[in-house]
């Protein structure tokens, strides 16, 4: 049974999405870095964005956090519209967004533990005791409280990008975007940083995923858009996406990356330990 | 040539209110050139064209003109502006801070501008304002990769304070050669003013060096 001939139910479908991409469009110069984006993610869902590097994916999370200004169209978040030109409404977002970035991007001067505190003492104003206490919790859940009091430099880069994404949790986000963040990795630390995004998957946590990983999002996302040229060429469950894609440039994509959605698809795999 | 150092056994305590007086210049013109650094390069760097142009030409003006006429004007013909005199310690701070602050703005901005951009974006992403972002992420990263370049123009300071005693600042240098004059004994008052400026000079130096060794790791993102 194909995805097509099943009427496809998405988790928490006619609920007002958590975040929406209305006809978005983003220039750089000559190039069309998002033409006519248009996505929604609902709440509790694992949303993945793949396709070619330069084909708008990490673009789109920049604009969903406020990094970006749209030259059209409306991006929504919890039913507001997200203005990177309106500084207050842009740190409204941000705060209920966590994102991790490719270069995990710890804060060098700060011990681990500083940096998954000092949004919770800046921003939030929690006072040094409560933020260190949700601190050592989220360190604990990424299985790193043995490192707090270490610095970026002296950790793996599997272990910083853990760092960073308790960094983000601890800002308690209704939502999380993830830019490419296992690909600056090490391929023997990339397991540990998906099993912790997959223990974040499963407690409901929403997501947003731009990723390389096809096994990540075939297991783990609930949700598969594809993105070529700055445009969405297709998007569906993960099944439709890998097994039985429509559109040839995304069998193109997929073959070559190593998947072959013609042939009989393999049995999902762990993520790499 | 035969040493005399009896100068030293009559005039010591005026000397010694003449170094801490050199000290307390540099500390002074160092906080001052220090705020004024982090204030005019990190607003060169993020506060757009107009703060940009502006400030600019300040730190090209105090570039551009000898410390000694920066001095020599703020002491002189400024009083004529304002209509009323100025304290000489005053206008030694004002103007050695001024002049500074202009070298500490550059160097400042250099290491703001270093700081990788994603930096700036992880802490926007927390919710934080560029006000909370600069100060707590960028500026410290910043200033401890610069730290070299400041602790050479802290050296500056205390070497520039010198040049207030052309305006009659009772500094070290100024006090050294109203000794000098009144006891014939001009090598020994010298050479104890050139040891004197190394000894606080030096530390200096080495120290920041020390401290710089210690914290490099800690300012590479």
């Amino acid at each position: 049974m194909s995805a097509q001939e099943t009427p496809v139910k998405r988790i928490n479908h006619g609920e007002s999405p958590i975040l929406s991409f209305e006809n978005v469009s983003k220039r750089y110069g000559t190039l069309q870095a998002l033409d006519q984006v248009t996505l929604t993610v609902n709440r509790g869902e694992v949303v993945c964005l793949i396709g070619p590097s330069g084909s708008g994916k990490s673009t789109a999370l920049r604009c969903a956090n406020a990094l970006e200004t749209l030259d059209s169209g409306r991006v929504l978040f919890e039913g507001k519209e997200v203005r990177a030109d309106d500084n207050r409404n842009a740190r409204q977002v941000r705060r209920r967004m966590g994102m991790v970035f490719q270069n995990f991007e710890l804060f060098p001067h700060l011990t681990v533990l500083k940096n998954v505190t000092i949004g919770l003492t800046t921003v939030l104003k929690l006072d040094e005791a409560a933020a260190d206490k949700r601190a050592l919790t989220l360190l604990a859940k990424v299985g790193l409280s043995d490192k707090a009091s270490a610095h970026a430099a002296n950790l793996s880069g599997g272990q910083q990008q853990r760092v960073a994404i308790a960094r983000a949790l601890a800002m308690e986000p209704a939502l999380m975007l993830f830019d490419e963040p296992t690909s600056a990795l090490d391929p023997e630390t990339i397991g540990e940083v998906l099993s912790v995004m997959k223990a974040l998957a499963d407690e409901g946590m929403t997501m947003v995923v731009v990723t390389h990983e096809m096994d990540f999002a075939r297991r783990v996302g609930n949700w598969v858009v594809v993105f070529d040229k700055g445009r969405v060429i297709e998007q569906g469950p993960p099944r439709q996406i890998f097994e039985a894609a429509t559109v040839p440039r995304t069998r193109e994509f997929l073959n070559h990356l190593g998947w072959h959605g013609e042939s009989k698809i393999e049995p999902a795999r762990e993520p790499k330990q | 040539m035969a040493i005399d150092l009896s100068p030293f056994a009559n005039s010591w305590p005026f000397l010694l209110k003449a170094v801490a007086l050199t000290v307390f210049i540099s500390a002074m013109s160092m906080l001052l050139g220090f705020v004024l650094g982090v204030v005019v390069g990190a607003l060169r760097t993020y506060g757009g064209r107009f703060f940009d142009i502006v400030l600019g030409f300040y730190v090209d003006t105090m570039r551009s003109i000898p410390l000694l006429v920066i001095l020599i004007w703020i002491y002189f013909a400024f009083p004529l502006v304002i209509g009323a005199s100025v304290d000489v310690t005053s206008a030694a701070i004002v103007g050695l801070g001024l002049h500074l602050g202009a070298y500490m703005a550059e160097t400042i901005r250099a290491g703001l501008t270093s700081v990788r951009r994603g930096q700036m974006a992880a802490a926007l992403a927390l919710g934080m304002s560029h006000t909370q972002a600069i100060r707590t992420i960028i500026l410290p990263q910043a200033l401890i990769r610069m730290l070299p370049s400041l602790g050479s123009l802290f050296v500056f300071a205390i070497k520039d304070s010198a040049i207030a005693s052309v305006i009659a600042v009772p500094e070290l240098l100024r006090q050294t050669q109203v000794v000098a004059g009144n006891t014939y004994r001009p090598f020994e008052l010298y050479t104890a003013a050139m040891i004197v400026y190394f000894l606080l000079c030096f530390p200096v130096a080495r120290g920041v060096d020390w401290i710089y060794r210690r914290v490099a790791h800690l300012g590479s993102s």
